[in-house]
């Protein structure tokens, strides 16, 4: 498990943990604060994901409305209280996603496509060394492959979807993505 | 192990991988939620599943800021609690729920400008903010206030209510057993800061409550509060 406790600025991974500490005792003070300062990082992730302002609406309620409900999980997993939650919001918005892709398939993408905005600076919410870590080890994939981890991790791509992005069948882009992700855990560990 | 409908190459990795799989969102829906279920009753999966989680987190940088309209946080309190943070929802005060969501947007910008710097390594001001909403059964007044004993500075971030006409708010603080010492009259807006003197700086602190009068424009002539106390809170850290 990453520990919290040796990347560095961990004092705000602190306060939000605490926070959701609070929120699983049914502190509603903590959860408007918890709002307060994550739904902006949580609603990028759905819009990104979605695509679409009003679905991505829909969908940060009902990360909010998990995050209520699960919280006393949250010190079970030992996780960092940034990974638990964008890890709840992107369940949610890709799961929104896979459920309207079947319902409406017909819908060109391209009908939904919304540019998003480069990262500012609020977004770096990720310590730095951690990041550029695995952006060094993602930095030593093959670039198709490297974008296929991206484009899973922030588009939500299914295999299905990376498969026909890349042109190649799904067995090779099954076989590649999870040679990648082995690759990417050994760099991690070196 | 897998139901994907693909061929499982040889080298197939075993569970973490599958972890892995489940964390990006990559499997088809019927796979994914077998692992779901899968995570209740495996904690060695669960664990493996979280690990992927952090690993992978430093990719979540690439998700912009994005601002959800305060709708969304009346909706969800209305489906949470069955009501609004604050009191009425409806008809003549959908202006006023509104108004308190923009008020909220505030907070929000308030509160990243405070908390996200600290995310970053930042090894200047290195002690705990502090933090106390202040609020009273008998009044409409809602304020959150952020400390930062580094600076001395309070942040105000107005969330409801507002002094009667021809009256200001004073802000104090009060430590238990002692009277309550000014740390100013809080200027109107929606996210304001106080900026305290060394000397006051060390009564703010864990344990001491804050808390806001009505006074006359420019502050108690006394020195001490002159009207009613519309709101106080305890401060705690976050």
């Amino acid at each position: 498990m990453r520990d919290a406790e040796t990347m560095p600025g961990s004092s705000g991974t602190d306060q939000i943990s605490s926070l959701i500490l609070r929120v699983a005792l049914r502190d509603r003070q903590a959860f408007d604060l918890l709002y307060q300062v994550t739904s902006g990082k949580l609603f990028g992730v759905c819009l990104r994901v979605l695509r679409n302002r009003p679905e991505a609406e829909e969908a940060v309620q009902d990360v909010f409305v998990k995050i209520w409900l699960k919280a006393d999980r949250f010190s079970v997993t030992g996780q960092s209280p940034m990974s638990w939650l964008i890890a709840i919001a992107r369940n949610q918005a890709i799961d929104r996603l896979r459920k309207r892709r079947d319902a409406a398939s017909a819908i060109g993408d391209a009908a939904l496509e919304v540019r998003d905005p480069a990262p500012g600076p609020e977004a770096r919410s990720i310590a730095t060394g951690e990041r550029h870590r695995l952006d060094g080890c993602i930095s030593e994939l093959e670039d198709d492959r490297a974008a296929a981890v991206k484009g899973a991790y922030l588009d939500g791509y299914s295999y299905a979807d990376l498969a026909a992005r890349h042109r190649v069948p799904l067995n090779t882009m099954r076989t590649w993505l999870r040679r990648s992700l082995l690759r990417l855990r050994e760099c991690l560990e070196r | 192990m897998s139901t994907v409908g693909i061929d499982l190459p040889d080298d197939s990795g075993g569970d973490d991988i599958l972890a892995a799989e489940f964390v990006l969102g990559v499997l088809p829906a019927d796979d994914h939620a077998a692992l779901e279920r899968r995570l209740d009753g495996d904690a060695g999966f669960a664990r493996q599943v979280a690990a992927w989680q952090d690993r992978l987190l430093p990719l979540a940088d690439g998700f912009a800021e994005g601002h959800p309209s305060p709708a969304v946080k009346r909706d969800l309190d209305i489906r949470l609690f069955g009501q609004a943070a604050s009191g009425p929802r409806a008809g003549f005060w959908e202006s006023l729920a509104l108004w308190r969501g923009l008020a909220g947007i505030a907070t929000a910008a308030f509160l990243f400008a405070v908390a996200l710097p600290r995310l970053a390594p930042d090894p200047a001001a290195d002690q705990a903010r502090l933090v106390a909403s202040l609020a009273d059964q008998a009044s409409d007044v809602h304020y959150v206030a952020v400390y930062d004993p580094g600076h001395g500075v309070v942040g105000l971030s107005h969330l409801s209510g507002n002094p009667a006409a021809g009256r200001a708010f004073e802000l104090w603080v009060v430590q238990a057993g002692q009277a309550p010492v000014s740390l100013g009259v809080i200027p109107a807006g929606a996210a304001v800061h106080l900026t305290l003197d060394s000397p006051l700086r060390t009564l703010v602190g864990t344990g001491a409550q804050l808390a806001i009068s009505l006074e006359p424009p420019g502050g108690s002539p006394t020195g001490l509060p002159t009207g009613a106390v519309v709101a106080a809170g305890d401060l705690r850290g976050i």
